[in-house]
């Protein structure tokens, strides 16, 4: 072989190879095995009185097992127990970046991603609970894709994989070239969660390797699933198809309400209630004042909400803005329920905890889904 | 031959009556030839025996599956579809793929009931109405007598009724077929009778059925139609099968229970189990047992495990226990 072509064989391996970042945080779900139910803030030092043991070092030896021999990417280490404790028991090469003290904050996972998120990384990998996912997306937002390997006490957002195996599944597949999908960061209220009350709201997108499941294969082996961006789009076509022109829609945060008004050429917050009325946008990031105001302006009106991955809240989570009045000008039969076909299959219901057991009763039942061009589903709404 | 414990199909463990695999032998010895008509009709005299029903309801087909494919080819044309989710997987894929719309009805945990206010509030049109009953994966039994009638009074809609497992769980609607035109039912032969690698389905269908399927002709398999033919002859075979299956159920649910696993009481030869650990199916495959994981296809931690054989069933469990130990550690609880 010439020396030209080692030259281009080696610029193709380079080339091949991905940079990939891991950071780790070394206190996620310390708190469980305490009764203590996360380790946001002070509480972490608390975890540590009453004994409580690392678990993220089993979940980063478990994740890093899976991944060691894959000679195709190029690993970027945070520093100490964020990362190179655990990377070194293995004969893996990485490099690393930043400056981690000896007591971790979220402000490190921050800074750390930003300077992995500068020196190139394709993807980050993070060990964690729902709290460093947050952190997590304060710094990568939408840049790169992330893996989320499962370690907090709470685990509620989409974004994580199910297990450290799963995860390094996700890795593979974003080797490989998979397209790639948004996952819900939730904020959960760590002190609601120790009074047993599960008070979420929805804190931002991460996008994340869209893997399928590995069937096992014969008769039942299905391949129902369609990427979940096909799915929102299909369910946009559908909706902006069937809207009344007379009617104002309000509409919720979400991917699959964005989805809609990107297929109306309209703009959308995505975390926002944003108004929509003959295919023209009216209201933007509105209040409650705000949306009572558009409400009494306009005689026919509808609701268009998303449930929340894993726990299918519809109100009193992830949209605060329909408050109970909002909800009770709009009316049940005004409301209309979106989600892909694999998010709402995945809920045992839908919920609801708008702070008004009235309101919340008059919600409960069964209610239709949209999940697709064709396919509704008929869901129970809970309170 | 793969040595693997196979817990993921409902398949039952045990093998038919020696006559029968003689008989399905015999078949293979006339290959050259497709199976007769007249052997394909005493199929059908045994089938409608069988069911208490008159022959002319009786519809063979190597197997439901492709039976329940056609129904949903041809009926759900200018008809909306109603089913329950989760339900047999072959079923739901079709109706992706040729119905123009599609009703499903989420079954919620922890009872997994299905309530037929919904189903008739949702036939103001035409409809075809699909529900396996019992049910695939819970194991439970969705609808019973009243709410069918109450379902095929409305003529607008076509009632199929999945009774792939009516041997387990003793419910059946066939004998409402005669007074129904719009009800039909579909069974197997693959699952008490142990005829899986068979292949032998069979419809008892309504007289509006009847008349879209009376150009509807399939040659079975020689040996295939041999041994439904042995086997029909004589199902008494199936009762023992059908009694320790049960059994072995009874025991695995309890042993599942002892160790915090939660189990959907079941009328089939599988049992639907909630865990919290991750990748149990995943665990149990490397060490060679398969079960079916219904996570990607509905809600996570629920896995389906059919019944097999006591020694595979305390494979299974000893298994299960292992695993469940080494992710105590993790902090996972069953």
């Amino acid at each position: 072989m010439h020396r030209e072509d080692d030259k281009k064989l080696n610029l193709r391996r380079e080339n091949s190879i991905k940079k990939i970042g891991l950071i780790v945080n070394p206190i996620a779900g310390m708190g469980g095995s305490v009764g203590l139910k996360g380790t946001d803030g002070e509480i972490y030092k608390k975890a540590l009185r009453l004994g409580a043991k690392a678990v993220t070092p089993r979940r980063t030896k478990e994740f890093l097992s899976y991944i060691k021999k894959r000679k195709d990417i190029s690993l970027v280490i945070a520093p100490d127990k964020m990362g190179e404790t655990y990377v070194r028991k293995f004969d893996i090469a990485f490099k690393l970046i930043g400056q981690a003290p000896k007591e971790t904050s979220a402000e490190d996972t921050k800074r750390i991603t930003e300077e992995m998120l500068n020196d190139g990384i394709e993807l980050l990998v993070f060990v964690g609970g729902d709290g460093t996912a947050r952190d997590v997306y304060d710094a990568v937002d939408s840049k790169i894709p992330v893996v989320a390997v499962p370690s907090g006490v709470k685990i509620f957002s989409s974004v994580f994989a199910v297990s450290a195996r799963a995860a390094a599944e996700m890795v593979d597949a974003f080797i490989e070239g998979t397209d790639l999908s948004e996952e819900e960061v939730l904020d959960i209220d760590e002190n609601a969660f120790r009074n047993n009350r599960l008070a979420s709201k929805l804190y931002g997108y991460l996008m994340v390797p869209n893997v399928k499941k590995f069937l096992q294969a014969g008769k039942e082996a299905s391949s129902i699933d369609k990427s979940s961006v096909d799915n929102k789009n299909e369910i946009a076509r559908y909706i902006v198809k069937h809207m009344d022109k007379e009617a104002l829609y309000l509409l919720g945060p979400g991917t699959t309400l964005k989805a809609i008004t990107n297929d109306m050429r309209l703009p959308k917050t995505l975390l926002g209630v944003d108004a929509i009325y003959d295919n023209r946008l009216v209201g933007i990031d509105l209040n409650e004042k705000g949306i009572l105001k558009l409400l009494k302006k306009y005689k026919s009106k509808k609701i268009m909400v998303t449930p929340i991955g894993g726990n299918g809240f519809i109100f009193g989570r992830g949209s605060k803005q329909f408050t109970p009045k909002v909800i009770q000008v709009v009316g049940r039969e005004n409301i209309i329920i979106v989600g892909t076909y694999g998010k709402i299959s995945k809920l045992e219901c839908l919920r609801v905890d708008t702070g008004n057991f009235e309101i919340d009763k008059l919600l409960s039942g069964y209610i239709r889904v949209v999940v697709g061009e064709k396919e509704e589903m008929v869901m129970e709404v809970r309170c | 031959m793969l040595n693997e414990i196979k817990l993921n199909m409902n398949e039952m463990p045990y093998p038919p009556p020696k006559e029968v695999i003689e008989a399905a032998q015999k078949g293979l010895s006339n290959l050259n030839r497709y199976t007769n008509p007249k052997e394909l009709e005493l199929l059908r005299e045994f089938l409608a025996d069988y069911s208490g029903i008159s022959k002319r309801h009786i519809i063979s087909s190597a197997g439901s599956d492709f039976l329940l494919r056609e129904i949903i080819h041809v009926f759900s044309r200018g008809r909306k579809v109603i089913m329950v989710n989760p339900s047999f997987f072959p079923t739901v894929q079709c109706t992706k793929e040729f119905v123009t719309k599609l009703v499903k009805i989420q079954l919620s945990p922890l009872e997994f009931n299905l309530d037929v206010d919904i189903i008739t509030n949702e036939t103001s049109e035409p409809s075809l109405v699909i529900v396996d009953n019992p049910n695939n994966p819970t194991g439970k039994i969705l609808i019973n007598r009243e709410m069918v009638e109450a379902i095929l009074e409305n003529k607008n809609v076509l009632l199929v009724v999945d009774e792939a497992y009516y041997e387990f769980s003793g419910a059946t609607f066939a004998d409402l077929v005669e007074k129904y035109p719009n009800l039909s039912v579909v069974r197997t032969l693959d699952k008490a009778f142990g005829l899986a690698g068979a292949r032998i389905g069979y419809l008892i269908a309504g007289e509006n059925f009847l008349d879209e399927f009376s150009t509807f002709f399939t040659f079975l398999p020689q040996s295939s139609l041999y041994a439904a033919i042995e086997a029909m002859r004589d199902p008494s075979y199936i009762k023992k099968n059908i009694e320790l299956t049960i059994k072995e159920r009874e025991r695995v649910s309890k042993e599942l229970e002892k160790i915090g696993f939660q189990v959907c009481p079941s009328t089939t030869n599988f049992l639907l189990i909630k865990t919290n650990i991750p990748d149990v199916a995943k665990e149990l495959k490397d060490r060679k047992i398969l079960i079916f994981d219904l996570s990607s296809q509905w809600l996570p931690g629920y896995f389906r495990v059919s019944i097999g054989t006591p020694k595979e069933n305390n494979i299974f469990l000893s298994n299960i226990i292992e695993i469940l130990k080494a992710h105590s550690w993790k902090g996972h609880k069953p």
